[in-house]
């Protein structure tokens, strides 16, 4: 067993999630460095142990149903099958594209560039929010995948911003 | 069904995809703790805490269609969590700035218990005991993104390297010396409140 092995492990040993094993133990034994860093780790342990959070206030649940009532008030995507198929979100990603433009085309030169950006505000384009309508139905193609890869969704997100300000 | 014994998590959820509201209950009642946790060493503030914890399980509801039991539950769970988190971060990266200037106000936050009030302990002991609280919480936070969700995951949920590796899409070797080299950083900055 060499040093590198034991670093391995290093943090499980040193806050007790892993039993000391003989060999572990002799290579502690006859290892210095080893021994001097499980000490000092698990003296880092027991600092960590000390900031603890807070319990979930008496008002999450009810906060939660609340939302949840909310969510199931919304128009049910989830259940059309069909609005998940990705050839149709893409579709339906263009329709709001369309619609963004002719909401512009309409505005016409009545905006500034200030203006655009509070008129964009209230643009159906809001519901391609992450956590809504499109954002989700794009993340939820792939259950594995959603939510796993922090770029991809910063690729997702990037293009919401296009959309929203073109 | 009135609670998940004998069933695993996966298969509550898919309880819940079946249309079983008690499910999805019992799921919400087993993990609020664990998330709100969670989200206040990734958030840092209670308030904002709960929020990203109900935005959870408002998510895993609305998966729910789509969801497979071929992951853990947990791993799926604290994806949706730490893609969150991730998310916040990003979302108010300025406003951070600012709350790492004001860390001397009366803290609501940290979730210490007020021993002082009680006469347990000195307005010194506190006094001390509340700068190594922000110690460690400054240190953690100033972890790099994957490290810092790593210690909280290992150190503060109990999960283990495989189920860290799972979340964070990395091999478990890769997430053992991630986790080494987190402590590691910790011990260093940490060593004068030990
Ligand atoms: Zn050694």
């Amino acid at each position: 067993m060499k040093c590198k092995d034991i670093q391995e492990v290093m943090p499980d040993l040193a806050s007790g999630l892993v039993e000391v094993t003989p060999e572990i133990g002799s290579h502690m034994a006859g290892c210095g460095a080893c021994a001097t860093k499980m000490r000092e780790f698990q003296q880092t342990m027991a600092l960590l142990d000390e900031w603890k959070a807070p319990e979930p206030s008496p008002y999450f649940d009810v906060r939660l149903q609340a939302r949840l009532r909310e969510e199931m008030a919304k128009p049910q995507a989830g259940r059309l099958g069909w609005f998940r198929r990705p050839v149709l979100a893409a579709a339906l990603t263009v329709l709001m594209g369309v619609g963004v433009g002719l909401f512009y085309a309409k505005g016409g030169g009545m905006y500034n560039s200030q203006d655009s950006e509070v008129a964009t505000m209230d643009s159906p384009v809001q519901s391609a929010e992450p956590g809504t309508a499109v954002g989700d139905l794009q993340a939820l193609e792939k259950n594995h995948d959603l939510y796993s890869d922090f770029d991809l969704l910063d690729d997702l997100e990037v293009q919401h911003n296009v959309v929203a300000n073109p | 069904m009135a609670g998940g014994e004998g069933y695993t998590d996966a298969e509550v959820m898919l309880r819940v995809k079946a249309g079983d509201q008690s499910a999805f209950d019992y799921l919400v009642q087993k993990y609020r703790r664990p998330l709100v946790g969670f989200m206040y060493r990734m958030a840092r503030n209670a308030a904002v805490a709960e929020d990203l914890a109900q935005e959870v399980f408002l998510r895993v509801y609305r998966s729910r269609h789509t969801y497979e039991a071929s992951a853990k539950f947990t791993t799926w769970l604290y994806r949706i969590a730490t893609n969150l988190a991730v998310n916040h971060a990003r979302d108010t990266r300025h406003e951070r700035a600012e709350v790492t200037v004001s860390l001397d106000e009366p803290d609501e936050e940290t979730g210490t218990t007020p021993d002082l009030a009680d006469g347990t302990i000195t307005a010194e002991e506190a006094l001390v005991r509340r700068e190594k609280m922000l110690a460690i919480r400054s240190k953690v936070e100033a972890l790099p993104e994957r490290q810092k969700m790593a210690v909280v995951m290992h150190k503060y949920q109990q999960m283990d390297y495989k189920q860290i590796s799972e979340v964070l899409k990395l091999s478990e070797s890769a997430t053992k010396s991630l986790l080494f080299r987190a402590y590691e950083t910790l011990r260093e900055q940490l060593k004068e409140f030990v």
